[in-house]
């Protein structure tokens, strides 16, 4: 009895029977009290699984003109509900009816309600059916976090008194289903876990012996320290930056079926350079959706526009290219969509949304915000090349040169005249070229080529011509990357009938989700700035909810809202919706910095437990939902790949800069339509980590797609983690860890097999697990140890 | 702009409110019922074991694999399998308009035309019911009686990639399921030691689309199709490395085990256990599939059928042969992908020299393999499928020869074994071959029928995300075709 363990609980903790007012109130009852239905947390998700599809928000789709996602909807025929009468509701006729054609959901939606759902329903009639706003559309609300008087399980002493605020809300929800926290993970376990969680690479281990002597002295101090350490590393802003980049759905080629290679690395590395430099999430929210609209956009708050050119382009034959960037300009919705709000905005982008109160022209005036955009290439210099004095630069010398062949103009004609048609051919092909156009229609550089030829140029001309080659030379040398940049006169947009481009309807201008709190706009008509502004104010109720779920996500395998992705009608609702708004408002409190988040989350006792099962929690909560422990999760794909590096010793700690090739089995590039080459990288760069591994989106590098790295082809907020043979397979025989595997060998020789173990897992290995790995040679027992589960496995 | 004053702009334009409000508090319901009325504990699939463990279908099913063979480029149904004689005696005239009226082509502002292309094969009439089968499918004519031939297919994308993940995922979006990876993840495998759903390429080039084709997307890259390749190892990083010999990778695998079992007992994670199961898995294709690929026990007579001539050559042919001994091992769902059909009149894709060409390299093997899982008694539990992404027009295109341009309204499939029909023509199309005349099909019921003939019911099989559920057939109706079943 679930019910008794919970009011004895109640009863020992004085405070909870305040907080729990529900609870409070059932222990007054004398006898066993009438279960309440409250609408957001019991009655909303019933709904909205088994009757919105037809009777809710889209008027298109809607059946028997009933609405069931409002009170005036649900009460409109008066039959249907009548509150506080379920006998008199048609409602309630109808879902418990056993003739198959009244049953409500119909059996054809192959949907049916449980015993347990229709007396929900039914409790909520007689309860007067009262409707509530959806808890994630309005604004998180601060609650003080309980005070617990019994955090110290009395049978764990190493179960620190938690004063912590997460670890305040956490044990409270706990204490409830008469749970207790995890003791404290071991000093090695917690330097591996935050070097993982925090740079994404696992600690050495005179990282871990210092760590370990320091936390003899003061745990707690020695912690805080390693924290700060890892915040402050370069290597912060790369784990975390592909966070970031995955929602950005970063890679570097084209997609669909030709998946030429593209430029847009130096985006990934602004975004690494703005997550080590902790740029607040508002303004890294303005600079990536509305950098070029800034006043003087600095070359990076350009850069920064990167984000939304992550979109596929079609360069197949025979293509409408308005079709595409229609395409591109929905995948730019339905991501910001995802990203900022955490709504499925763009299901709206054929119909109105079946669940959310999302109108499809809602849809299309955030269409509106991405449709005036050009596409442009920006050129990046190196940061010691003034590329404008050398523009200017190049202006002078070419006007210079014009000078001079304004008065060379009749030599050169003499010189063309005598010339045979033996000797043009005889001629560098440039010039050739040059003669080939008529004389009066032939360019200033056609010119210059020509007088250069001609031996008739003389001493200054050839010095301006040298410098001119040399001032060109550094003008091309240097990257591109892709960005948005704004139209003058904006494009039409309008409604598209069904999504499809070819059946405009109604005009839009740019506007925000009615749902939602009023947009700002700085002019009549609202641009991408005014978007940005809007996602980050603090009246919108999504935005750090979202990413603080994002966050959280990362450090305990699945967020305080599981739909980290839907925090619309049909998202789950949180498991711990204090705890998730206290988080947003500390998060906004504290200038949107995501490294105190960061240091936040990971100085709880929460975060720092034991991620070891125990029989109650495996019995009561196995998917630790409630948190009474940490969770083993496997490392995600890049990591996987930057562990064997440390460990080997190979790891090249650079960071930054263009793509690269390590090695990948042969024949993989033969997968897609074009064959692309593949030349693995030589000295450091076949050693760095896996973000800066080329990722081509039809041919994604199969050692980190067997790992389920994201493909890029749409915003991915959440990573599967599989578990399959072909990961197997590649930590055992790819040829990138054959060579890890070779290079640990040689520290198996060199320092022994009790090293290389440390090297992998970062603890001291036992007396049994080194007996198992005598019985191999050197290369194998290095192959073995970058095989454990262990190794690639957070714990 | 820098960050201060972009900081500065937005604290003066929005001011904070915020309120509170009491909270109701959590009911007495037992957690686990209370979680999962709350939608909280997600539907994951169970997390001991193996994740591709054969799972019961929905009801009893007729077949139980499926070999999936992919004209990938859109093979032209004009010089296949529609005999047309109007359309060849209108050749060169322009398509009245009424056909033409509001579509949209690929190619519209290039090499797209309007005249009619009356094409040159010979027809002639197969098996039982007469059926027309054109000179360049010798074989496949051979083999009527044994299929159906579906002739009003219908797609939405006529793009080669966008189409090709239509015909694939059921949605031209990416991040949807392949229909092999839905099968597997609605039926597991049966085959102890090769992958579920594989996928084995020819031609000369890979098809368009790539890994997208034959990936999961929102389901578990555990469903994804492995390609089986060609050349090197026939699985990616199957061959235990050259210094180390199979007596050791065997050590290894062990080791590994035990140290792993070691870190199981200490954390109770059922994940380890599902890992320990992978590395056997992987231990036991590295002597399966090289088992596999080795066609010496194949008979000559067997060899000849399918037109092989050196077995140890890639081709389809191969390809087709592999199928066959894939579905003897339990293999669920087998693709392959044979490029290039795509005939616009290009240099190296014409009609005249490069369509009887491809087709003279799948027909016979395409029939045999038809022929020889009949004989074996396989063809009753696999259903074999022939079609490409969508067809061609009847009208011409001209390049530097006259070819077709892509053509959705109605394309040629047919299918074979697993329930399906044999001896069967579907559905008519007018005098030009352009669209349906009578019972068009979608693609979306070719799945649903396909997902049918496995036990599996479309509309049961999703998968959620992103708040929805996800179905291989999407949100229209989709219905199954029982004219196609036998």
């Amino acid at each position: 009895m679930l019910y008794f363990s919970c009011r004895l609980n109640v009863a020992r903790l004085p405070f909870f029977a305040i907080f729990f007012a529900g609870l409070g109130w059932h222990l007054n009852a004398a006898e066993p009290p009438p279960r309440l239905a409250n609408f957001n947390r019991d009655v909303r998700a019933i709904l909205a699984k088994n009757c919105f599809a037809c009777h809710g928000f889209d008027e298109a789709a809607r059946e028997a003109d009933l609405r069931l996602d409002t009170r005036d909807g649900a009460l409109d025929s008066g039959t249907v509900i009548v509150p506080g009468k379920p006998d008199e509701s048609e409602l309630i006729e109808r879902i418990v009816s056993e003739d198959a054609d009244l049953v409500m959901p119909p059996k054809k939606s192959g949907k049916e309600l449980s015993a347990n759902e229709k007396e929900t329903l039914r409790l909520w009639i007689e309860q007067g059916a009262p409707y509530e706003t959806h808890w994630a559309f309005e604004l998180p609300k601060r609650k003080e976090p309980p005070h617990s008087a019994d955090s110290v399980d009395p049978n764990n002493a190493a179960v620190i008194s938690g004063d912590h605020p997460i670890d305040r809300f956490v044990r409270a929800r706990l204490a409830t289903e008469d749970l207790t926290a995890s003791p404290t993970a071991s000093a090695t376990t917690l330097i591996r876990r935050l070097s993982l969680d925090l740079v994404g690479l696992p600690p050495t281990s005179e990282e871990v012996d210092s760590f370990l002597d320091a936390t003899r002295e003061d745990p707690n101090a020695a912690y805080d320290a390693l924290v700060q350490r890892l915040l402050d590393s370069p290597h912060y802003g790369e784990r975390w930056g592909r966070w970031w980049l995955d929602q950005a759905r970063y890679a570097d080629s084209n997609g669909y079926s030709i998946d030429a290679p593209r430029q847009i690395w130096k985006f990934r590395d602004w975004v690494v350079e703005a997550l080590n430099a902790d740029m607040p999430f508002d303004v890294f929210t303005i600079e990536q959706l509305a950098g070029d609209l800034l006043p003087n956009a600095t070359e990076n708050q350009k850069i920064a526009t990167g984000f939304h050119r992550n979109t596929q382009i079609n360069q197949e034959g025979g293509i409408d290219v308005e079709q595409f960037r229609i395409d591109s300009v929905f995948d730019r919705v339905a991501t910001t969509g995802t990203v900022w709000l955490g709504l499925t905005v763009g299901c709206a982008q054929c119909h109105d949304h079946k669940f959310d109160p999302i109108a499809q022209t809602d849809y299309y005036r955030m269409f509106a915000f991405f449709n005036n955009q050009d596409e442009p290439t920006l050129k990046v210099f190196e940061e010691d090349v003034d590329a404008d004095q050398l523009s200017r630069d190049r202006q002078t010398i070419e006007q210079q040169m014009a000078e001079i062949l304004k008065d060379r103009a009749d030599g050169l004609k003499q010189w063309e005249m005598q010339l045979s048609d033996e000797a043009k051919k005889n001629l560098p092909p440039n010039v050739r070229k040059a003669f080939e156009v008529d004389a009066k229609k032939r360019k200033i550089e056609q010119k210059r080529i020509l007088l250069a030829a001609s031996g008739e140029a003389g001493a200054e001309f050839t010095k301006l011509n040298v410098q001119l080659a040399s001032l060109e030379e550094k003008l091309e040398q240097a990257a591109t990357t892709l960005v948005l940049s704004e139209r003058k006169e904006p494009r039409k947009s309008t409604v598209l009938i069904k999504g499809d481009f070819t059946r405009p309807a109604d005009e839009v201008t740019p506007g925000t989700l009615s749902i939602l709190h009023p947009l700002e706009k700085s002019a009549d008509y609202a641009d991408r700035f005014d978007l940005a502004k809007w996602l980050v104010s603090p009246n919108n109720p999504l935005t750090s909810r979202v990413i603080v779920n994002r966050v959280w996500q990362v450090y305990f395998g699945r967020g305080l809202v599981e739909t980290e992705n839907d925090f619309g009608l049909q998202g789950s609702p949180p498991s711990h919706p204090e705890l998730l708004d206290w988080l947003a408002l500390e998060f906004i409190e504290r200038g949107w910095s995501l490294k105190e988040l960061h240091r936040f989350i990971v100085t709880s006792n929460t975060y720092r437990q034991s991620s070891s099962d125990r029989p109650e929690l495996v019995e009561k909560d196995p998917e630790n939902i409630l948190l009474g422990r940490q969770r083993r999760l496997r490392l995600e794909a890049e990591i996987v790949r930057d562990v064997a590096l440390v460990a080997s010793g190979l790891f090249s700690p650079k960071v930054g800069g263009p793509p690269v090739y390590p090695p990948i089995p042969d024949g993989v590039m033969g997968q897609g339509q074009v064959q692309r080459s593949w030349k693995a990288s030589e000295g450091e760069d076949r050693y760095r980590r896996g973000l800066y591994t080329f990722v081509y989106r039809a041919t994604p590098p199969p050692s980190l797609n067997v790992f389920d790295a994201p493909d890029g082809f749409s915003s991915c907020t959440r990573r599967i983690r599989s578990n399959t043979p072909l990961q197997a397979l590649t930590l055992l025989n790819d040829p990138a860890y054959q060579e890890f595997a070779r290079a640990l060998e040689e520290i198996v020789k060199r320092d022994g097999v009790e090293v290389a173990f440390r090297r992998c897992t970062s603890r001291q290995p036992t007396p049994d697990e080194l007996s198992i790995l005598s019985r191999l040679n050197t290369l194998n027992a290095a192959r073995v140890l970058l095989n454990l589960d262990e190794t690639v496995t957070r714990e | 702009m820098n960050t201060h004053e972009i900081r500065e702009a937005l604290k003066a334009s929005t001011r904070r409110h915020f309120f509170s409000r009491c909270t109701m508090g959590v009911g007495s319901m037992a957690l686990s019922t209370m979680l999962a009325e709350q939608g909280i504990a997600a539907p994951t699939p169970a997390l001991t074991g193996n994740p591709l463990q054969p799972k019961p279908s929905h009801f009893p099913a007729k077949a139980k694999n499926v070999i999936f063979l992919f004209m990938a480029g859109g093979p032209s149904q004009l010089e296949m399998f529609e005999h047309k004689p109007k359309l060849t005696e209108l050749n060169g005239q322009p398509i009245p308009e009424s056909f033409i009226a509001g579509k949209r082509f690929a190619f519209m502002d290039s090499s797209h035309r309007t005249n009619l292309l009356g094409s040159t094969r010979a027809f002639a009439q197969y098996g039982k019911n007469g059926t027309w089968v054109s000179d360049l499918l010798p074989y496949t004519a051979g083999i009527v009686d044994e299929i159906t031939i579906v002739k009003t297919c219908q797609a939405d994308l006529f793009n080669h990639a966008p189409a090709k993940m239509f015909m694939n995922t059921g949605s031209g979006q990416f991040g949807r399921p392949s229909l092999g990876s839905w099968v597997s993840y609605g039926l597991g495998s049966e085959c102890k030691d090769l992958p579920g759903f594989l996928v084995l390429q020819s031609g000369p080039r890979g098809p368009r689309g790539g890994a997208v084709l034959w990936g999961s997307g929102i389901l578990p890259t555990t469903y994804q199709g492995v390609p089986l390749r060609n050349q090197g190892d026939p699985i990616l990083n199957l061959s235990t490395p050259q210094a180390v010999s199979e007596v050791e990778q065997r050590q290894v695998v062990d080791a590994v085990r035990e140290l792993n079992l070691k870190r199981l007992v200490e954390t109770g994670d059922q994940e380890i256990a599902t890992r320990i199961n992978a590395y056997e898995l992987a231990y036991r294709m590295q002597s399966a599939a090289p088992e596999l690929m080795n066609t010496d026990d194949e008979s000559a007579e067997t060899l000849a059928l399918y037109g092989i001539k050196d077995p140890q050559e890639s081709s389809y042919a191969r390809n087709c042969l592999l199928a066959r001994r894939l579905v003897e091992r339990g293999v669920r769902f087998i693709q392959l992908y044979h490029t290039n059909w795509d005939h616009h009149g290009g240099p190296t894709e014409n009609l005249q020299k490069h369509l009887p060409e491809i087709s003279k390299e799948i027909d016979q093997a395409s029939a045999a393999l038809v022929l020889d899982l009949k004989r074996r008694g396989l063809l009753e539990n696999t259903i074999v499928i022939w079609g490409g992404e969508f067809g061609r027009t009847p009208m011409g295109e001209v390049r530097e020869n006259t070819g077709r341009n892509h053509h959705i309204d109605a394309f040629t499939m047919w299918f074979a074994g697993g329930g399906f029909r044999a001896g069967h023509v579907y559905g008519e199309t007018d005098d030009f071959g352009f669209g349906p005349i009578e019972k068009p099909i979608h693609v979306r019921n070719i799945h649903a029928t396909l997902l049918h003939q496995l036990g599996l019911d479309h509309e049961r099989l999703s998968v959620r995300s992103q708040g929805l559920d996800f179905r291989l057939t999407g949100v229209l109706p989709a219905e199954v075709e029982h004219e196609l079943l036998g």
